[in-house]
C-alpha cells in the first residue's frame, strides 16, 4: 500500500516549505521531496532599477545573512564598473563579512541547534528552544548570546545597524574605519575567541554521543564547493571556487567567476521553486555537491591561522579528510568561529586598515558582472546584466541553500528511512528529520527556527488519500 | 501583574530580520525572557494556535490566500496586535510586484509556474485586520522594540517618534544631502527611527521607516522635479521598501499618471 507523508515545516507560515515522504507498499520511505513554496520575486522587480541600489535591495533577501548579499552584490557591481577597489576597502569588507560569519554561526549553533544537543533530541519541545536553554543552562546560553552580539556589534559599528546595513557599496565601502572603533573591536576579540574555544571543546566531548544522528545526517559521499585563497587556505571573501571530489581531492579551481555556468548547471524539478544546481561534467543528479562550513573545511588545504589550523588538524585526525555526515557541520562552524576571531585580529592590525581612501568611483564599464563570496551557509553567487544606463536588466542568484538542495533532499530521505516507521509518526522522528534540515542550516530553516522550532505538519496518507495519522506542531 | 503576559511572534512573507531584532537585544533578551512568556512556541504542539495571547508581534506581508486566512485567526487570538517592520506595515519590498503582472514574474523565474499559489499582491497586515500598533522600519530599530515591550508591560502607549528623518539629521549635525548635494531624498516625508544612517553616509533616504505623520509628498516631489529630477527617478524613489504605504503609493501613482499625460509635477506654490 503506497502512502504519502507530508511534513509542512515552514517559517511559521504554512506555505513556505514542506516535506513530502512517499512510502512504498512495505511502508518504507521510497522518496523524499523538500518543497520551497515561498515566492517574493526579487529577480523581476529589480528590473530597471539603478546599479547603485542593488546592494541595499539585495540585502533585504535575508535578515540573517544580509551582509553576505551586500558583499556578493557589491562585488558583482565592482565588475560592472570594472574597478579595482582600494586594498583597505577589501579588508574592511572582509572584516564585516567575518563578523557576519561569527554572528550567524553563533545563531545557528547556540540559538537553533544546541537545544537539541544540550537537552536531547527527544526532549520536550516546550523546553527545547533558546528560552529553555536560558532557564536550564544560563552560562552556556549567555556564551551564545555574547558571541552573536560580538559579531552583530562589529556590523553595527561599521554599517550603522545590524540588519541591512548600508555601508558596503559598489567600488568599496562608504566610510573609513575610525581608530577608536578598531581598538574597541580588537579589545573584544579575546573574549569571543575564548567562547568559541570552550564551546568547541564541549562539542568535541559530546559529539560521539550522537552516533545515530552522525550516521543518518546526510551521511553519503558528494562533491564539495568552496572558495580558497591563493595558497589553498580557507577563504570567505574572494578567491578561486574550488570543486573537490568525495575524498576532498581538488577537481578544479575556478578563478574567473564569470565562467561559473561552464561548471554549474541548474536543473528544475516541477515540484519545487528552488532549482537544483549540479556539477555539469557529472550531469544531473550525479553532479550533486555541497557547500557550507563543512565543505569549506574539506576543500581548503589549511585555515591559515594558528589556532584554527590546530583544530583543523585535530578534526582531520579524528574524522578523516572529508567526513560525510552533515552533523559535523556544527563542528566546522565552531572552527570557523575561531578562525574568524583570529583573522579579524590580522586584518585590524594591518598597517593600512585606517586608510581613508575607501571607495573607487567609476561609471558603467561592463554590461555583465558576477560576484561570489562565502555566506555563512556556503557559496553565494550574484550575476547581473545591465544596460548602458546602468539599469538592471536581468539577474540570477545561486544561494547556498540552492547549492545544497540536492544533498538536502537526499539527506531528508536518509533520515526518514531511518527514523520514520510506517503507520505512526513520533515527535522524536519529526524532530530528527527537521534536525537534518537544520544541520544544512538553510536560510529558510534557520529563519523558521529562530524562535524555537519550525512549524511542522506530517501526514500519513493511504492510497485513497485517507488520513491515517497526523502529527502537527504550529 | 499576576501572571506573565503571553507574547507570540508570527511570520509572513519577509526576511526574518525584524524578529531577529528581538534576539539582537542581547542585553535585554534575558530580561524579556524573564518578564514575558513566549507563549506561541511553548504551546507549540497543539493543532491550532492556542490563544489567547496578550501581545502578538507580526512580521511579514500577506501574499497568499492562506496567509489572509491565517492573519484573521491570529487577530482573534491576540488582545494587542502589533505589526513589526516594513513588510507587515506596508507590504515591504515585495509589494513592488503590485505594480506588475505577477504571472510574468513567476514564469520568468520558475519553469513550472502552475505550482506557485500566490496572490497577485503583497499587502500590509492592516489591509486584512485591525492593527493596534505599528512598529516601522526595514528592519525595525531594536530600541523601539524594547520600548514597545516595556510600554506594553507597563500598560502605557509606546513612545515612538512620528516626526521626520530631517529632525534627527539636524540633531546629529548631519549635512542635508538634499540641500548640499541636490539629490532627491525621502527624509522630509519619512518617519524617524533609523538613526539617519544613509544621510550620514552622504546618501539619500530610501524611506525605510515609511511615511511620517502627515507627509506632503506632492510638494516635496514637485520641488525635486523643479530642480530637474525626472518622473521615472522619482517614481523609483518612492517605490521602495515602503512603496505600498498609502501616502507613498498615491504619490508614485500620481507621478506616473502625470508623466503619461505629459505633465510635470506641480511646483509648490
Amino acid at each position: 500500500m503506497a502512502q504519502t507523508i507530508t511534513i509542512n515545516p515552514v517559517t511559521r507560515i504554512e506555505g513556505h516549505a514542506k516535506i513530502t515522504l512517499h512510502l512504498d507498499d512495505q511502508g518504507k520511505v521510497a522518496d523524499a521531496m523538500f518543497h520551497i513554496t515561498q515566492f517574493r520575486g526579487f529577480e523581476k522587480f529589480v528590473e530597471g532599477r539603478p546599479l547603485r541600489e542593488m546592494p541595499s535591495i539585495m540585502a533585504r533577501i535575508c535578515g540573517i545573512c544580509p551582509v553576505s548579499h551586500l558583499v556578493a552584490s557589491a562585488k558583482a557591481c565592482d565588475e560592472l564598473l570594472a574597478v579595482e577597489i582600494p586594498a583597505v576597502a577589501a579588508k574592511l569588507r572582509r572584516v564585516m563579512n567575518l563578523a557576519q560569519l561569527v554572528q550567524s554561526h553563533a545563531l545557528s549553533f547556540f540559538h537553533l541547534s544546541s537545544p537539541d544537543l544540550m537537552l536531547g533530541m527527544d526532549a520536550d519541545p516546550k523546553e527545547r528552544n533558546i528560552f529553555g536553554l536560558i532557564a536550564k543552562h544560563p552560562e552556556f546560553a549567555r556564551d551564545g548570546i555574547l558571541l552573536r552580539k560580538f559579531g552583530q556589534q562589529i556590523i553595527e559599528r561599521l554599517g550603522g545597524k545590524r540588519i541591512h546595513p548600508a555601508w558596503v557599496v559598489p567600488g568599496g565601502v562608504n566610510e573609513p574605519l575610525a581608530e577608536q572603533t578598531r581598538n574597541e573591536i580588537l579589545s573584544e576579540i579575546p573574549g569571543a575567541l575564548a567562547i568559541a574555544r570552550r564551546t568547541l571543546e564541549w562539542f568535541k566531548s559530546i559529539a560521539p554521543k550522537f552516533e545515530e544522528e552522525i550516521e543518518s545526517f546526510a551521511n553519503f559521499p558528494t562533491m564539495h564547493l568552496g572558495l580558497v585563497g591563493p595558497r589553498g587556505e580557507l577563504e570567505h571573501y574572494d578567491g578561486a571556487m574550488r570543486f573537490c571530489n568525495e575524498d576532498g581531492e581538488k577537481i578544479v579551481d575556478l578563478t574567473e567567476h564569470r565562467r561559473y555556468d561552464e561548471f554549474i548547471g541548474e536543473f528544475v524539478e516541477p515540484w519545487t521553486y528552488l532549482k537544483f544546481p549540479f556539477f555539469k561534467k557529472r550531469g544531473y543528479p550525479d553532479g550533486v555537491y555541497r557547500v557550507g562550513p563543512l565543505s569549506r573545511l574539506i576543500v581548503a588545504d589549511r585555515c591559515g591561522t594558528p589556532l584554527a589550523d590546530h583544530e583543523l588538524t585535530d578534526f582531520r585526525l579524528r574524522l578523516g579528510r572529508a567526513p560525510m555526515s552533515s552533523f559535523y557541520s556544527h563542528w566546522a562552524r565552531l572552527i570557523e568561529c575561531i578562525y574568524g576571531c583570529e583573522k579579524l585580529v590580522q586584518l585590524l592590525e594591518a598597517p593600512d586598515i585606517l586608510d581613508e581612501y575607501v571607495q573607487s568611483r567609476a561609471s558603467v564599464n561592463r554590461l555583465e558582472g558576477v560576484g561570489v563570496s562565502e555566506a555563512p551557509r556556503g557559496t553565494l553567487l550574484h550575476h547581473y546584466r545591465i544596460d548602458r544606463n546602468g539599469q538592471m536588466r536581468w539577474l540570477n542568484l545561486i544561494i547556498a541553500t540552492g547549492h545544497n538542495n540536492l544533498a538536502m533532499n537526499r539527506g531528508i530521505k536518509q533520515a526518514a528511512e531511518r527514523f520514520i516507521r510506517a503507520e505512526k509518526i513520533e515527535e522524536g522522528a519529526l524532530n530528527r528529520v527537521e534536525a537534518v534540515i537544520r544541520a544544512f542550516d538553510p536560510c529558510l530553516s534557520c529563519s523558521t527556527h529562530a524562535w524555537g522550532q519550525m512549524q511542522l505538519l506530517m501526514q500519513l496518507r493511504g492510497p485513497q488519500g485517507e488520513l491515517l495519522h497526523e502529527l502537527r506542531r504550529d | 501583574m499576576a501572571a506573565k503576559p503571553k507574547l507570540a511572534v508570527f511570520k509572513f512573507a519577509s526576511c526574518d530580520g525584524c524578529q531577529l531584532s528581538l534576539l539582537d537585544a542581547e542585553d535585554e533578551l534575558l530580561a524579556v525572557a524573564d518578564a514575558v512568556e513566549i507563549a506561541y512556541f511553548l504551546e507549540a504542539r497543539t493543532r491550532t494556535l492556542e490563544g489567547p495571547y496578550d501581545v502578538g508581534l507580526v512580521e511579514g506581508s500577506i501574499t497568499t490566500a492562506h496567509d489572509a486566512e491565517r492573519i484573521r485567526r491570529i487577530r482573534d487570538q491576540c488582545q494587542f496586535l502589533v505589526t513589526i517592520g516594513a513588510c507587515a506595515t506596508s507590504g515591504g519590498i515585495q509589494s513592488l510586484r503590485n505594480w506588475a503582472d505577477v504571472n510574468e514574474f513567476i514564469s520568468q523565474v520558475y519553469a513550472h509556474p502552475e505550482y506557485i499559489k500566490t496572490l497577485a499582491t503583497s499587502t500590509p497586515v492592516a489591509d486584512h485586520v485591525i492593527v493596534d500598533f505599528e512598529l516601522r522600519g526595514c528592519p525595525i530599530n531594536k530600541h523601539q522594540l524594547v520600548e514597545l515591550v516595556a510600554a506594553l508591560l507597563q500598560g502605557r502607549k509606546p513612545r515612538v517618534p512620528r516626526y521626520s528623518v530631517c529632525i534627527d539629521c539636524k540633531r546629529k549635525h548631519v549635512v542635508c544631502v538634499a540641500v548640499a548635494q541636490g539629490v532627491a531624498c525621502l527624509g522630509p516625508v519619512t518617519q524617524a527611527g533609523c538613526g539617519v544612517i544613509c544621510p550620514a553616509y552622504h546618501r539619500e533616504c530610501f524611506g525605510c521607516f515609511g511615511p511620517k505623520e502627515q507627509p506632503n509628498l506632492a510638494s516635496l516631489l514637485g520641488h525635486y522635479a523643479n530642480r530637474g529630477a525626472d518622473a521615472v527617478q522619482l517614481v523609483r524613489l518612492t517605490r521602495n521598501f515602503n512603496g505600498y504605504a498609502p501616502e507613498f503609493r498615491e504619490a508614485s501613482d500620481d507621478l506616473e499618471t502625470a508623466a503619461a499625460l505629459g505633465n510635470t509635477p506641480d511646483a509648490p506654490s
